[in-house]
């Protein structure tokens, strides 16, 4: 027992030299990752992060389904802020009648992306004017 | 123990292992991927840093190898990190939460954030999934560490509790939903499960009464300093999320109790999983 534990005291020590290859390549890959991440949070942290959320509406496609049609829109957040129950609001106005009005609200824009949703009309919106704008959100 | 690189790919494996157990709860919550991208990004910095620091420690009293030096702690705490990192993630691609559409900020902050939890399972994989062959070495450590050692480990249990709960919607709800009495029911409650969990039932891993010591010294030198840890990490945790920003100081104090409970049963059961 005595003789084992002596034994694992030389080994001890001579493990404290060599660290295995693989110990090498794990902390320098954790390393690598821990730069890289540390790297992007940090140059948002300088580059607009906190700018408020700014969001354009994009009409992406419109297509004719049962019952009227859909228009796909894509909706980019500019800022470096992430926006919150965004409401999307879409109209369409046709000559001799009321103006359509269909709205969505999106969960969450991160800063700098963009999230695709849908809204659907009754009345054919090539035919009029389509207008596709946020009208507000919260910060998260 | 000779160290060589078969020895250590197996604590590797141990530590991808703890890391999806132990990230797996938070990985699946909802509010943690839109804190990815929402929560300040000085924030979300400094939490890593943290993170780092506590890993360090985590390392020194149980990592998935035996330490000899400050710098292995230090590489075996960039080596958790990078495992909780790559856990996280691959296990967000998978479930949809991370797309190639996305933008770097988004992805990068999402990964940053269930990395966190997933690093300090990590480095608890070892001790949880491995053969316990370093437990005389590793009680001695905490022997030898004394009284800020212990203050550390009650850190990190209380870090990592609180973790699991403070994303979450229900943190705020509670708290709001709660009367002053009920706060005061609940510091209380948080208090005895400290003491009892630590001092006086048989847990394995438990700390005996310090000797020499009355019951009224453990419970001001451990019991309530324990809370006071608790609470601070609750603070800590609830600031990082910004769920402190512009509440008054009464709300703020009942999130803090409201996460106190966790986090002090964290604090209290560190022991048993450090």
């Amino acid at each position: 027992m005595n003789r084992e534990h002596k034994a694992g005291e030389i080994q001890t020590a001579k493990a404290e030299q060599q660290v295995p290859w693989l110990e090498w390549a794990a902390s320098g890959i954790g390393l690598f990752l821990v730069l890289g991440i540390f790297g992007v949070i940090g140059w948002q942290v300088f580059n607009g992060a906190t700018t408020p959320p700014e969001i354009i509406v994009e009409v992406d496609t419109v297509a004719p389904v049962e019952g009227g049609y859909r228009v796909l829109f894509l909706a980019r957040n500019t800022a470096g802020e992430a926006a919150a129950q965004v409401e999307i609001e879409g109209t369409v106005s046709k000559a001799g009648a009321d103006t359509e009005t269909s709205r969505v609200v999106l969960d969450y824009i991160p800063g700098h992306s963009e999230r695709q949703g849908g809204l659907f009309f009754t009345y054919e919106p090539r035919s009029g004017s389509l207008a596709v704008r946020a009208t507000g959100f919260t910060t998260p | 123990m000779r160290v060589t690189s078969e020895r250590y790919a197996i604590g590797l494996a141990r530590a991808f292992g703890g890391a999806i157990i132990f990230g797996i709860p938070l990985l699946m919550t909802m509010e943690m991927w839109s804190l990815g991208f929402s929560m300040g990004r000085g924030r979300l910095l400094f939490l890593m840093i943290f993170t780092l620091a506590v890993l360090v420690g985590l390392s020194y009293f149980s990592g998935f190898e035996k330490t000899f030096s400050l710098k292995e702690d230090a590489m075996d705490a960039f080596a958790a990190l990078g495992v909780g990192v790559i856990t996280s993630a691959v296990l967000l691609v998978v479930l949809a939460v991370i797309t190639f559409d996305m933008s770097w900020g988004d992805t990068v902050g999402r990964v940053a954030l269930q990395s966190v939890p997933a690093s300090i399972g990590a480095m608890l994989g070892r001790k949880q999934l491995g053969d316990e062959q370093d437990m005389d070495a590793e009680e001695e450590r905490k022997r030898e560490a004394g009284y800020g050692g212990e203050l550390f480990l009650m850190l990190a249990g209380a870090l990592f509790l609180a973790f699991n709960m403070a994303p979450t919607e229900e943190m705020i709800l509670i708290a709001f939903q709660m009367t002053p009495w009920h706060a005061l029911a609940l510091g209380v409650l948080s208090i005895l499960l400290l003491h009892v969990f630590v001092y006086s039932i048989g847990f394995s891993g438990q700390e005996g009464r310090p000797e020499g010591g009355s019951f009224l010294s453990t419970f001001l030198h451990f019991t309530l300093t324990g809370y006071g840890v608790a609470l601070l990490v609750s603070l800590y945790v609830l600031w990082s999320f910004g769920r402190t920003d512009g509440v008054s100081v009464a709300e703020t104090a009942n999130m803090l109790v409201v996460l106190g409970f966790p986090a002090s049963l964290g604090a209290a059961t560190a022991r048993l999983v450090v």
